[in-house]
Formats: structure tokens, C-alpha cells, sequence
């Protein structure tokens, strides 16, 4: 990884909330949670319509490149994807309009006795929506083995 | 019903949710909804050809099953934080039961905050998922 990528800010992006999507990524992880499908009942509930389960916004994570490219990984297959946070300040509701922006908070060295050099890189990314209001924050810790970890 | 502040303690869990066994079909569902293509978890050939024993299951799908725990257990739209660490990998035909405690509960600015730890844990009892989550609760 390219150390000297901290800090680094990418073009914002942006992407469509769909109420299908929503659906189809709670049918995935085997939710049934009406509030994820049923617009009558969604309209009662505090978010006042469908709103996204609260680790859909990784999805539209995998497509952009520009951050992941930054990093200058030499061989993906020894990338792991060690940790991943969401904040959420807002709720995401269907048919929201999200902009979404990268940045590398960091890359770091780290000596780990099972796995030998690591190298570790924090992804965070900010999403707005239509209003312009903060929704969530998420942050992805990608980390490179100098080994390939065995089970 | 979700649990208020005033009666929610520290220690207190949610019924475990258990979910498997797991299918290929669900990972490559999962695939297809999460946009996650890494072939490790949908072709066999590729995945055996990297060293595993057969396809694995994504980490964000176990969290999704961890974060349905946390959503049912004290309301949709109460998290605040959520934070996963991915530990093992899991299988086809693996069972993962997921759990959670609360850690600790707090008044801020933000109204009344209770900490939480979850993991999801294989059939032999090897944890593949771990974290903490942080949601805000009626008074």
C-alpha cells in the first residue's frame, strides 16, 4: 500500500436509494421486517417510510474505485477486510438521493506475529442526502498481509 | 417493543438469533444484493483454487444478520454506531448464532445511549464475527 495516500480526498459520487434494492438487500440477509417492504406500514413507524437496514450503504461501496486504486494494492487476493463501521445522525428512507465522498483517514504499518507485516488502511466515507443533511459515516479497515493467512 | 432507558440494564441480551444452515444460493444471493463480487464467494473453482475448501460467506452478511439482532431487540432506526471485526470465515452448511449484551447505558446530548457487544459464533462455538453498537433508547 501507498503510504503516502493519507489523507487523500476522491470526487464525490452519487447514488439512488431504491425501494427495490432495499427490499432485495433485506430479503438477502433474511430479514422480514415489514419497515424494509410495506410502505403503509413504514408511513407509521418514526421514519416515516421505508428506510434502509443499517448495513445496506457498504453496497455501494464496492463499484467506486477511485479510493481503493489510491491505496496502490500489488496483489488484492492478500487483502482482507478487517473491520467496518457505520455512524448513522439521519435516517435513509427510499427514494433518497445520496452524494457520497472517500477519503483515506490512513495507512499504517503494524508487525502482527501470525500474519507478519501488515499494512492497514482506513476508508471513510460520508454520505449526504438530497437536503444536504449528514446521514452516516462509514469507515472500512482494509488490511494487507505480507502472508497469506492460513486457517 | 423496544426496551426504554429506565428499564434496560447493563448485562441484559436478546433471544439469540440463529440462522442456517447456511446455503451457497444465500452467499450468492447475498452477492447479488450487496454488489459484493469477490469470486471467493461465489465460485467454487476460484475459491478452491486460492487455497479454501469451498466458497465462504461475506463478513457483511453475518453483520447483517447481527445488525437484524440489534434492530429487533431495540427498534429500527435506534442505532447510532455500529462496528464490525471480522474474525473467521464461515461455510456452507455452517449454523451462526448471533447474540449481544448490553455493556453500558448513558445519558449525552445525543438523549439516552446504551453500549452494546455482539458476535456471531459458528456451530463448533468459533466466533466469525465480533463488535460493539451503540443505539439511543426512549427515556
Amino acid at each position: 500500500m501507498d503510504l503516502n495516500a493519507t489523507g487523500k480526498t476522491f470526487p464525490p459520487y452519487e447514488f439512488h436509494v431504491e425501494r427495490g434494492k432495499i427490499r432485495e438487500f433485506a430479503d438477502a440477509i433474511g430479514d422480514p421486517n415489514p419497515i424494509y417492504r410495506d410502505p403503509a406500514y413504514a408511513e407509521t413507524t418514526p421514519s416515516r417510510g421505508i428506510m434502509a437496514p443499517p448495513t445496506l450503504l457498504r453496497t455501494f461501496l464496492y463499484e467506486p474505485k477511485a479510493a481503493a486504486e489510491a491505496l496502490q494494492v500489488k496483489d488484492w487476493s492478500y487483502i482482507v477486510h478487517g473491520e467496518q463501521e457505520f455512524e448513522y445522525f439521519a435516517p435513509v428512507r427510499a427514494g433518497d438521493v445520496l452524494t457520497a465522498q472517500d477519503r483515506i483517514v490512513s495507512v499504517s504499518e503494524k508487525e502482527s506475529r501470525r500474519a507478519g507485516k501488515l499494512q492497514i488502511a482506513v476508508i471513510e466515507t460520508l454520505f449526504h442526502n438530497q437536503n444536504g443533511e449528514k446521514v452516516q459515516v462509514a469507515r472500512r479497515t482494509l488490511v494487507e498481509t505480507g502472508k497469506r493467512i492460513s486457517e | 417493543m423496544s426496551p426504554s432507558f429506565k428499564s434496560i440494564k447493563v448485562g441484559d441480551a436478546p433471544a439469540p438469533l440463529v440462522c442456517g444452515p447456511l446455503t451457497r444460493t444465500q452467499f450468492v444471493r447475498y452477492a447479488g444484493a450487496s454488489h459484493d463480487f469477490n469470486p471467493n464467494h461465489h465460485d467454487e473453482v476460484y475459491a478452491q483454487a486460492s487455497g479454501n475448501k469451498a466458497v465462504f460467506g461475506m463478513g457483511m452478511l453475518a453483520g447483517g444478520f447481527c445488525a437484524r439482532l440489534l434492530t429487533d431487540w431495540l427498534g429500527d432506526g435506534s442505532l447510532r454506531q455500529l462496528r464490525i471485526r471480522f474474525q473467521s470465515r464461515f461455510w456452507p452448511g455452517d449454523v451462526l448464532t448471533c447474540t449481544a449484551r448490553v455493556t453500558a447505558k448513558r445519558e449525552s446530548d445525543a438523549g439516552a445511549l446504551v453500549d452494546c457487544e455482539f458476535s456471531a459464533v459458528n456451530q463448533t462455538g468459533e466466533v466469525i464475527i465480533r463488535g460493539d453498537a451503540t443505539a439511543a433508547v426512549p427515556p
